[in-house]
Order: C-alpha cells, then sequence, then structure tokens
C-alpha cells in the first residue's frame, strides 16, 4: 500500500536551505497530484510554528501534516523527500527524511500509516533507508516489510 | 463538582480502595448533572418560544408554534441522550444514544426525557463494549468499515428494541399514575395528590394528569359552584418557583447562573417543563417539590379557594386571571406558601450536598495523593504493583491523524510482539481522547495542551513516535504486571 502510494511521488535533493523549503519540496509531488491544495502546505509548516517540532517523528525523519480543514487535502496521499544533508528543523533536530503526509479524514489512511511504521520499526530496514538513492530502491525496500 | 471525568477516570483508584456508597450516588448525581446542564440552553430556547407563541401565549402566532411540539418532542430528549451518549462512548457512543433515543421517542406520545437520559449513557456503554472487544482484531485498513457497519448494526437494533419496548412502559405509567390519582382523590385528602403530581410532571407526563384527569374533574365542580379547587392541583407554579430560588442561591456553577433565567420563563411565562431539568439533575430535590406542591394545596382547601378553568399554561398571570372575586387571597396565598416551602426544603438539600461534595472532594484528592506517592514508590523500588489497572492507551496529536496514528501503530506492534493483551490503543485528537483512557501520550511539544484537556491523567510524553525510552519503559510496566 505505502509503495503504491509512494509510486511517482519520491523525490531526492542535495539539500535546501530552510525546513520550510524541505516541507514545501516535499509536498510538490502531492500538490501536482491534486492530492492537497497549496493551503494544505501552508497548514503544514503553521502547525510546526505553533505545535513545535513534534512532526519530527524519530530522529532525521519527519512526518509533516496537517489537519484536513476546509478541504485543504482531496485524497489521502504520501510522499517522501531525502535529503543528502540534513535540515535543521526547531529546536536544532536535523532531518533528511520527509515523509509528507495529506490525511483525507482520520482513519482512510491507517494502512499507510502501519506499513510506515513497519518501515521504521525495525532497525537494519531503517538503515537501508538511509543509504537508497533511488525511487526504485526504496520501493523494493518498501515490498518487503508490507 | 464531581464531574464523570473524574468517577470514570478514578475508577481504577476507586476500585481498589472500595468506595462508600455514598461516593458512587455521588458519582451517579454529578452524572445526572453534567448530562443536563450543557442543555439548559436548549430549554431556555424552547422556553421562550413557547411562552410567546403558543395560542395562549403573549403574542400567539400559529406558524411559530409549530416548532414548539417537534422541539420538545424530537430536539431536547436527543440532545439529553446525545450528552449521555458521549460522555459514556465518546463520539460514537452519542451518535449510538442519539439512534437509540430516536426510538423511544417515536414510540411514544410524550416527551422522552427520562427515557433519554436511560437510552444515551446505555448506547454508549453498548458500543464502548463493542469496541473493546474487537479491538486489535481489525485488520489494518478495515477500521473504518468496521467502526461505521458496527454502529450501524447495533444501532438499527437499539432503535427497534427502544421502540417497541416504550409502548407499554408508557401506557403503564399512565395507567398507574391515572389510577393512583383517582384513589387518592377518593380519600378526600387532596394535599397527597403531590405525592404524585410531582413525579409525573418532571416525566412529563403533566399534560396527561392535567388535561387528563384534573381538568375534567375540574370542570364539573366549576359548572356546580363557578371555581373548583382540581384546576390548581398540578398548575401552582409556586413549586417551582421555590425550587429556582434555590438553586439561584444555593445552587452550583452553571445551575447557579441559569436558574434566574429560567425563573422568568416558568414563573411568568408559565412553561413548567423550565424546571424539569433541574430536578432531573438533583433527583433528590422532588422531595421540596412534593412539599410545596401538598402545602399549596392544603392552603387552597383551607381558603376554599379555585379558579375558573384551566391555567394554561400554568403562570401567575393565568392564574390570577382565572381567579374568580373572594378567592385572590387563598390564591396568592397557596402559591406563595408552595414557594416557601419548596425553596427551604430544597436549599437544605442542595446546601447538604455542597458538603458532601466538598468532602468527596477531599476524599478524591487524598486518594489521588496516595496514587502519587504508590507511584513514586514503585519507581524508586521498581517493583511492579500487582493491580494496576491499565487497559486504554490513547495516543493524541494536534490532528489526530498523522503522528499519533503512527505512535499508536508502532505501540500495538510493540505489544503483540511481547504477547500483551487486552490493550486497547488508539490515536485522537488531543481533545477527543475519550475520558476513561488510563494513559495518554503526547509528543512533549503538545504537553501543555493535553495537561490542559485532561488534567487528572497520566500523562506520557515523548520525542520519537518508534521507540522513545518512555514507550519501552511503559512497555515494561505493562509486561510487569
Amino acid at each position: 500500500m505505502l509503495s503504491q502510494q509512494l509510486k511517482g511521488n519520491i523525490q531526492f535533493l542535495n539539500s535546501v536551505s530552510t525546513w520550510e523549503e524541505a516541507i514545501k519540496e516535499s509536498a510538490t509531488p502531492l500538490l501536482d497530484g491534486g492530492s492537497i491544495t497549496p493551503k494544505y502546505v501552508e497548514d503544514m509548516i503553521q502547525n510546526v510554528h505553533e505545535n513545535g517540532p513534534y512532526i519530527v517523528i524519530v530522529p532525521g525523519i519527519a512526518m509533516p501534516h496537517a489537519k484536513n480543514e476546509d478541504g485543504v487535502v482531496k485524497k489521502t496521499g504520501i510522499s517522501l523527500l531525502k535529503l543528502e544533508e540534513a535540515v535543521p528543523f526547531p529546536e536544532n533536530k536535523k532531518v533528511n527524511l520527509l515523509f509528507t503526509l495529506a490525511a483525507e479524514d482520520t482513519s482512510g489512511h491507517l494502512d499507510l500509516i502501519s506499513d510506515l511504521s513497519s518501515l521504521l520499526i525495525e532497525d537494519d530496514v531503517r538503515e537501508k533507508l538511509e543509504q537508497s538513492n533511488s525511487e526504485e530502491e526504496i520501493l523494493d525496500l518498501l515490498q518487503t516489510v508490507e | 463538582m464531581a464531574s464523570p471525568a473524574k468517577a470514570t477516570t478514578d475508577s481504577n483508584v476507586v476500585d481498589m480502595n472500595r468506595p462508600s456508597a455514598r461516593a458512587r450516588v455521588q458519582a451517579f448525581g454529578g452524572f445526572l448533572t453534567n448530562m443536563v446542564l450543557p442543555n439548559i440552553g436548549a430549554f431556555i430556547a424552547w422556553g421562550l418560544l413557547t411562552a410567546l407563541f403558543i395560542p395562549t401565549g403573549w403574542i400567539p402566532n400559529e406558524q411559530l408554534a409549530q416548532i414548539v411540539g417537534p422541539a420538545i418532542k424530537f430536539l431536547l430528549p436527543l440532545l439529553l441522550a446525545i450528552t449521555g451518549g458521549r460522555m459514556v462512548g465518546g463520539q460514537r457512543g452519542a451518535v449510538m444514544g442519539a439512534i437509540g433515543a430516536i426510538g423511544l421517542i417515536v414510540g411514544s406520545d410524550i416527551p422522552m426525557f427520562l427515557g433519554a437520559m436511560v437510552i444515551g449513557p446505555l448506547g454508549g456503554l453498548i458500543i464502548k463494549k463493542f469496541d473493546r472487544a474487537v479491538e486489535n482484531r481489525i485488520p489494518a485498513g478495515f477500521e473504518m468499515i468496521v467502526n461505521n457497519f458496527s454502529l450501524g448494526i447495533l444501532g438499527f437494533l437499539l432503535m427497534i428494541v427502544s421502540f417497541l419496548f416504550i409502548g407499554p412502559v408508557i401506557e403503564s405509567a399512565n395507567n398507574f399514575v391515572t389510577s393512583a390519582i383517582e384513589a387518592l382523590v377518593a380519600t378526600g385528602l387532596l394535599p397527597l395528590l403531590s405525592l404524585i403530581n410531582e413525579p409525573a410532571k418532571v416525566l412529563f407526563l403533566n399534560n396527561v394528569i392535567d388535561q387528563g384527569i384534573y381538568y375534567p374533574l375540574g370542570m364539573q365542580a366549576a359548572a356546580e359552584t363557578g371555581k373548583s379547587i382540581y384546576f390548581t392541583v398540578a398548575s401552582n407554579p409556586g413549586p417551582g418557583l421555590g425550587l429556582l430560588l434555590a438553586f439561584t442561591f444555593f445552587g452550583k456553577k452553571t445551575a447557579r447562573r441559569t436558574a434566574p433565567g429560567a425563573i422568568i420563563i416558568h414563573f411568568f411565562g408559565g412553561i413548567h417543563e423550565l424546571y424539569f431539568p433541574y430536578v432531573l439533575m438533583k433527583p433528590l430535590t422532588i422531595i421540596g417539590m412534593i412539599a410545596g406542591g401538598a402545602t399549596g394545596i392544603a392552603v387552597f382547601s383551607m381558603f376554599d379557594a379555585g379558579l375558573v378553568a384551566g391555567p394554561s399554561p400554568g403562570s401567575i398571570f393565568a392564574y390570577l386571571g382565572l381567579t374568580p372575586k373572594g378567592s385572590f387571597i387563598g390564591i396568592i396565598a397557596g402559591v406563595l406558601a408552595a414557594a416557601a416551602v419548596t425553596f427551604l426544603i430544597t436549599s437544605l438539600i442542595l446546601k447538604m450536598e455542597k458538603n458532601k461534595d466538598e468532602e468527596e472532594d477531599e476524599l478524591s484528592d487524598s486518594i489521588e495523593k496516595s496514587k502519587a506517592m504508590k507511584q513514586q514508590g514503585k519507581q524508586v523500588a521498581g517493583s511492579s504493583k500487582k493491580e494496576e489497572k491499565i487497559d486504554k492507551i490513547s495516543f493524541a496529536c494536534d490532528a489526530g491523524a498523522g503522528s499519533s496514528a503512527l505512535g499508536a501503530t508502532t505501540f500495538r506492534k510493540k505489544l503483540q510482539k511481547r504477547g500483551i493483551e487486552g490493550m486497547e490503543v488508539k490515536h485522537y485528537r488531543i481533545e477527543d481522547a475519550p475520558q476513561d483512557s488510563n494513559i495518554i501520550v503526547v509528543h512533549k511539544d503538545l504537553y501543555d495542551r493535553a495537561k490542559h484537556a485532561h488534567q487528572d491523567k497520566e500523562i506520557i510524553t515523548i520525542e520519537n513516535y518508534i521507540s522513545d525510552p518512555n514507550l519501552e519503559e511503559l512497555l515494561d510496566r505493562l509486561e510487569e504486571r
């Protein structure tokens, strides 16, 4: 499920200058695919300003997301941005992987989350993820845990 | 005030410490209050509408009066059922409560307040039990379909059961009330009628008894003597006035602040329904109502007073308008005496409860303290408590969809890995995390918000949704039990 959703939504960049830019970049595929409106990107950034960098779910990995208010999420989706050079989030939390999540409601995307959890729960899988540098490699890795 | 939140969160503590029967009655009273209180505004809206626009109101308006019936029959009971359901079973409980209540409402001819206050929490309880039973057994991705259909099917059954059940109950209640009143009238001891009248009124049988029994009796007498006491036995606005005044002076918080407004609509507008919720939230106050009603009847008989027709609605103005010459002193005295007696007795009851509540708060404070001390002792000694009851852990975040879901899913996987069973782990928006959660897990950045929304809960903070040391500690703690 996660691998299907991520297909075509994975990007690689050398570096970005700010965490805001990282969120914007990572959301591009969702925006282009019509999953979200530009307002959702702003909401995700605003969420960090308001609530702190709690979206940094484990060291090095962030899951930018926000509430679906006023229909900013058109359909559930997820994208991945991998940065060669980690970018600091507030409280100096360095992040190089961004799984940007757009959830239409509170339950329709739970299988995505469940796969994501399987991906991150095993240290060796996570290590492989860190070393992958092509979409194919990442999708293959995902299929092993799904 | 003993809020239900407190009552339920303390339930694990309470289990261990064997609560007194009194504490349990107290918690139940708090539950009733919290079910009624948030909805007083709707009662007031309905009361204003009714006092103004019904045919005997201040500015009769046929069109607007159309709202009166549906609002009291549907809106108010549904609100009570929804609130009751939510208190027990969260948002799903609220939906279930409303579904159950509509069966009662359609199945009966009178406004189903008491019924709604039973079926609402019952609906909440049913769905909560069901959710707990299937928790962790739903394959990933099927949560939504199982959730919706379970609620749909259980609600469908509850709707039918409540519909079929309520008709016979109402009928037998009506029969009972009618025959009891007839028997009392036969004895000639009219003040005793209050024993039936007041409870029946609060249960919204007021029209049944007034228009079904007393008005026909009254009309017979009035045809012969020009007036009748029967028009007054159940419509005296005095007891309601006394009750609301008592709440105005000795009630607590919202009840106290809303009571003065209710007085105007009740006493001057004649809409007695406005005081019913106050009795429903403190059922003991019915004693004051009965005593006041009986006093009123006694005084009316003493002065041989009566009205020329049925006062509807039963406001002080309708009373005075229908008082024949020579009965004014008796009627006014009866209303005032009833108000005074109800006021005195209700004030005593409210004051007593107030003191008890304070004691209760102290009691729960001390339980809280001893719990904290145990907790500390445990951390120091590292030994496990034998009966730490934890079966509901809620992960919370701002949206209730992203990081909390990830945290909950991962935690469930870890529980499974360790073979720990019987744990409900779900994700919520911080403010929606259910009141009966034993532990709430939030990111440390959201701690203040979580603390604000759930003051008396154990809150665990994390920085890492996959493998936080605090979560590992919690897993150890759950395993050790």
